[in-house]
């Protein structure tokens, strides 16, 4: 009994309060340090490095602004991009990432913590990660009066997959802190909503603009919003409460969203965001809203893909390239939310049971993120903050009816039946609770089951699946023993200690950003891809005769040709498995001199062995990739382990390039473009005669003569 | 009577003249056949419409409309093909510039498909002229082969890369007058019918169970792979090799359309069961009942999720999770 009472003295009463204050406060803080610690295996197991393709520009692009200052970044183009083009980066850029890292940076200094610009980067997501979790709990707190459910949600925020999938340490992404301002939006958003007042409104106005300097993903608050009102006004529930918040974030956050010159105008010219200000209209006026055509852009194409899914097949290809855009599986689904993808719907159930204000606003989410979450699979991240919200209502709802000591006394009920249309239909009676003790057992016991599964299931897909940087790859010996590829920083870094600082380097855009922050090298094209034609022009050069590109090197000052090959270790993600995507978009520019049929045997199929096409035989890519790749291997057996065929069993001939370097396990090759001829022969002569050919005289006499016309 | 066959008499003589220059006559014949649409061929006709000297550019598809050949494509891009023959046909075009639209079917061209080797259909060919302003060189027609469906819009712009430039009429996609007068009706019906059943429809669009199962079912089908089944065209399922069904496909990013509802149902059944859990079992006042209800909403929840693990684990190969049924 003492002890039981002693727990009375700190659960009960006032000072019950601030213990479960101060609980609450730990489990907390918990939550967000396991958030952050189970982002760290990339870091254990590699190094603190910066991941995959975007983070390299970003960190480029914060090393520059902590080095020249924020002016100089606003005004920043970068001539080593994009080469002859060059690229405004202040004005092409969501500038929120580099400045939130720049201020972190500086602050650090200023505590005289003497850090490096790369750590910051590299964990600024899972610190980021630990304040998402935080701002969920706020959020999911306004949805329910249980407590537990918003601890519940930030827990699940910590650690599920689908948002731990672009918050590893070293994912240094527009999303590492986009994620946690959309939380926080919304969090404010509703606030506004429930007390309708200025202050929040304008607080979610300021958040909003923070969004938008960091994300271009800020168009799914710019849209969600207003429709939240604009249900809301069709449900005749139209308040002050929603005037004032609405009118203030409208006027404040698009007045804020152009601030950044890379939104500019948009929000007043865009259809994208059109939506709100039609909904500011209709909230001023009651009329509805009517679009001037002509004034107002159309679509963008990457938005208006999400509408029309046939549409970015046929016409763009480069948005269809992208493997992020593609529609998503199902199993995607349950690997990146596991159990909280079936406790969703329940959830999303539950908060039709009060249905106020802020319920419609979770509902109105889950049917379109879950929509969008359908169409790509890049925007999992966006469904997965209100899948966390809906399974922590259910959750909770669940634990707070089975988690209860006393047992109800069924006398005691009185029998009162509310008539009341207006509620679901199961849950008209009166709550009675749960009776045996035994029922209680089962029921958190298999929860608990389910809890506990669903972090192993998190830490397992974690540690298999989203931490690997891709800059260096891990593989298993047959022995067990773990083999670590670094062939990326190993080319990357032979093209900084042996090129000129301004050699140009050619290479398929996925590989644009890596180039230009670890080789330091001007690249032709990179992953903005903002410029359909130049990118076409390096996949003209790419499936194209040496003839046809050769020309196309010279005009573009290429030094360097780079090709990533896969062929030897069986890693699947090289350049001849996108090749199509290369010859598709060139197509879109040259349909007569580039044709993907010509790409594929007479029986359709795309093969790279000695029956391949002869364009493609012909075409630079395969010439580079598989060129002396036959000497590896005894006469006749060479096994290209990508695609599971025989290599060609003769080298492709190279005139007018020459093999500068090959990685360790040849995944990067790199060539050299040659010089013209000292004695003004076409290299074609020029390497038949150094092979000590005879020069082919004959070939001249053929046919009528020609007048050449030069 | 008589002044009409003499006027037929004099044209059949000035048609009888005109035949003695071949191309220009060719021209006109198949002209006048095509009115506004392309011109049905036959072998006969084929051979003759492409005929070494013409003046003009003939654009033939051939394909296979019959449903016994099974040519989705080529019945899918018919009504296409035509637009662009009754655009061209109608529109203004310069007048040097001659374009004959044919379509040859194979059931009317066996020879013609062997002659050229064809595999597949549908093919275009586009015959460029030998002589006249625009005579090519190597009288080799162009050929344009079908990699997936195609619109009007594209080939036509493929077409007129291969013509000189110069003014070209654009591709008009006539107004379909059935449709918009159907829309309509419809919309105009639905507004009456709504004003006459108002009293008995506004209780239901404010109903909110109707208005949650609408969401829920949204949500299920979406998060079920729904939309992937829609962009990527799958297969509803497919034989396993010995007669029998596979309902799941293998690998991680494939699916099929049955797959992808036994999901959904499998999603809905947890839900369900997570919601009566969380809701009804509270409001139950009978013991015994409530304790039965328990134990089967939890053991229908278990033995379900199970289930959905194992088939995640046929999924994904190396996946070490399980719960203990299945």
């Amino acid at each position: 009994m003492a002890q039981s009472s002693s727990l009375d003295v700190l659960l009960k009463g006032s000072s019950g309060q601030s213990t479960r204050g101060l609980l609450r406060i730990i489990i907390l803080i918990t939550i967000a340090a396991a958030a952050v610690a189970s982002r760290l295996f990339s870091v254990i197991r590699f190094e603190s490095i910066i991941h995959e393709f975007d983070p390299w520009f970003n960190f480029r692009a914060t090393k520059y602004l902590v080095q020249n200052g924020f002016y100089s970044f606003w005004d920043w183009f970068d001539d080593r991009t994009w080469h002859p083009l060059g690229r405004v980066t202040g004005g092409t850029l969501y500038p929120g990432l580099m400045v939130t890292s720049g201020v972190i940076y500086h602050i650090l200094r200023f505590l005289t913590i003497p850090v490096d610009i790369r750590n910051v980067c590299v964990l600024l997501a899972p610190g980021f990660s630990g304040l998402t979790a935080l701002a969920m709990y706020l959020l999911t707190c306004e949805m329910s009066k249980s407590p537990s459910a918003g601890l519940l949600a930030a827990a699940f925020m910590g650690i599920v997959p689908g948002y731990i999938s672009r918050s590893v340490a070293g994912s240094y992404d527009n999303e590492a802190i986009a994620i946690f301002l959309l939380v926080f939006t919304f969090f404010l958003w509703i606030k506004a909503v429930k007390n309708g007042s200025i202050m929040w409104g304008a607080l979610t106005a300021l958040f909003y603009g923070y969004m938008v300097s960091a994300w271009g993903g800020y168009v799914f608050i710019t849209n969600l919003i207003p429709l939240h009102v604009f249900v809301l006004l069709c449900m005749g529930r139209y308040s002050s409460r929603v005037y004032i918040s609405y009118t203030t974030w409208y006027a404040l956050g698009t007045l804020g969203s152009m601030q950044i010159p890379f939104v500019g105008f948009l929000p007043i010219r865009n259809s994208d965001h059109m939506s709100a200000l039609g909904v500011f209209g209709l909230i001023q006026l009651g009329l509805l809203r009517t679009l001037s055509a002509g004034v107002i852009a159309p679509w963008s194409g990457r938005f208006y893909s999400l509408w029309d899914t046939g549409y970015a097949k046929i016409h763009i290809p480069i948005i269809a390239s992208v493997s992020e855009h593609q529609p998503t599986a199902w199993p995607a689904f349950f690997f990146d939310l596991n159990f909280l993808i079936w406790l969703f719907p329940a959830g999303v159930f539950m908060c039709f049971q009060n249905l106020k204000d802020e319920h419609v606003f979770v509902i109105i989410y889950a049917v379109l993120a879950s929509y969008f979450a359908g169409v790509m699979v890049r925007l999992m991240l966006t469904l997965t903050p209100i899948v966390c919200v809906a399974a922590a209502l259910a959750v909770s709802s669940i634990l707070d009816s089975f988690l209860v000591l006393t047992k109800p006394n069924p006398e005691s009920q009185t029998k009162t039946t509310s008539e009341d249309s207006k509620s679901l239909r199961s849950t008209q009676k009166p709550v009675v609770g749960i009776y045996s003790y035994f029922s209680k057992a089962v029921v958190t016991g298999s929860i608990t089951v389910y809890l506990l599964l669903f972090v192993a299931h998190c830490t397992w897909v974690t540690s298999n699946a989203y931490s690997s940087p891709s800059v260096v790859l891990a593989s298993r010996m047959p022995d067990g023993s773990q083999f670590i590829i670094d062939d990326y920083r190993e080319a990357y870094y032979w093209l900084r200690q042996n090129t000129p600082d301004n050699a140009k380097i050619m290479s398929w855009w996925d590989y644009g950003y890596q180039i230009g922050g670890m080789a330091d090298r001007p690249t032709l094209v990179d992953n903005n891809t903002w410029n359909n034609t130049h990118i076409a022009t390096v996949g003209k050069a790419m499936s194209s005769r040496e003839e046809v590109s050769y020309p196309i090197l010279r005009q573009h000052d290429v030094d360097y040709v780079l090709v990533v090959f896969g062929g030897l270790l069986g890693y699947s993600g090289d350049d001849l498995n996108k090749f199509l995507w290369m010859v598709r978009i060139a197509e879109g520019i040259w349909p007569d001199e580039v044709k993907e049929r010509d790409f594929f045997t007479a029986r359709g199929e795309y093969r790279v062995d000695d029956e391949a096409t002869p364009t493609m035989r012909n075409s630079l890519m395969y010439k580079m990739s598989y060129y002396n790749f036959q000497s590896l291997f005894p006469a006749g057996q060479a096994v290209d382990r990508v695609r599971g065929t025989r290599a060609p069993t003769e080298s492709p001939q190279l005139n007018t390039l020459e093999e500068a370097f090959t990685s360790e396990n040849w995944i990067i090759r790199i060539y050299k473009v040659k010089d013209l001829d000292n004695f003004d022969r076409d290299h074609n002569n020029a390497v038949a005669f150094d092979k000590g050919l005879k020069r082919k005289r004959a070939s001249k006499k053929k046919g009528p003569r020609v007048l050449r016309t030069e | 009577m008589k002044l009409w066959s003499t006027l037929l008499l004099s044209f059949s003589v000035i048609s009888g003249v005109l035949a003695a220059k071949p191309p220009q006559d060719t021209f006109q014949k198949y002209q006048s056949l095509s009115r506004s649409g392309p011109v049905d061929l036959d072998n006969a006709a084929f051979e003759e419409l492409t005929n070494a000297p013409r003046d003009y550019y003939a654009a033939v598809i051939l394909t296979a409309m019959d449903v016994r050949y099974g040519c989705a494509m080529c019945r899918e891009f018919e009504p296409e093909w035509n637009l662009i023959a009754k655009s061209w046909n109608k529109g203004n075009k310069p007048d040097d510039l001659k374009v004959v639209f044919g379509t040859l079917d194979f059931d009317q061209g066996k020879t013609v498909f062997q002659k050229l080797l064809l595999q597949t259909a549908p093919v275009i060919l586009l015959f460029p002229p030998t002589v006249g302003p625009f005579a090519k060189l190597e009288s080799e027609p162009a050929r344009f082969d079908f990699t997936g469906p195609m619109s009007a819009d594209q080939l036509y712009s493929w077409i007129n890369r291969h013509l000189p430039d110069g003014p070209k009429p654009p591709l008009v996609r006539p107004v379909n007058y059935m449709r918009i007068v159907s829309a309509i009706t419809i919309l105009m019906g639905a507004v009456t019918l709504f004003t006459v059943l108002s009293p008995y429809v506004v209780p239901i669009v404010q109903n909110r169970n109707l208005w949650a199962a609408v969401s829920l079912i949204a949500i299920l089908l979406f998060t079920s792979g729904q939309m992937f089944n829609h962009i990527r065209k799958v297969p509803y399922m497919t034989g396993d090799g010995n007669g029998g069904i596979s309902y799941f496909a293998g690998g991680f990013q494939n699916q099929f359309g049955l797959e992808t509802q036994i999901v959904a149902a499998i999603y809905a059944v947890l839900s369900f069961a997570t919601i009566a859990l969380a809701l009804k079992v509270p409001r139950m006042e009978d013991v015994k009942g409530q304790q039965v209800a328990v134990l089967i909403w939890a053991g229908v929840l278990f033995g379900t999720y199970s289930f959905l693990l194992s088939v995640f684990k046929t999924k994904n190969g190396g996946y070490p999770f399980y719960l203990p049924p299945f």
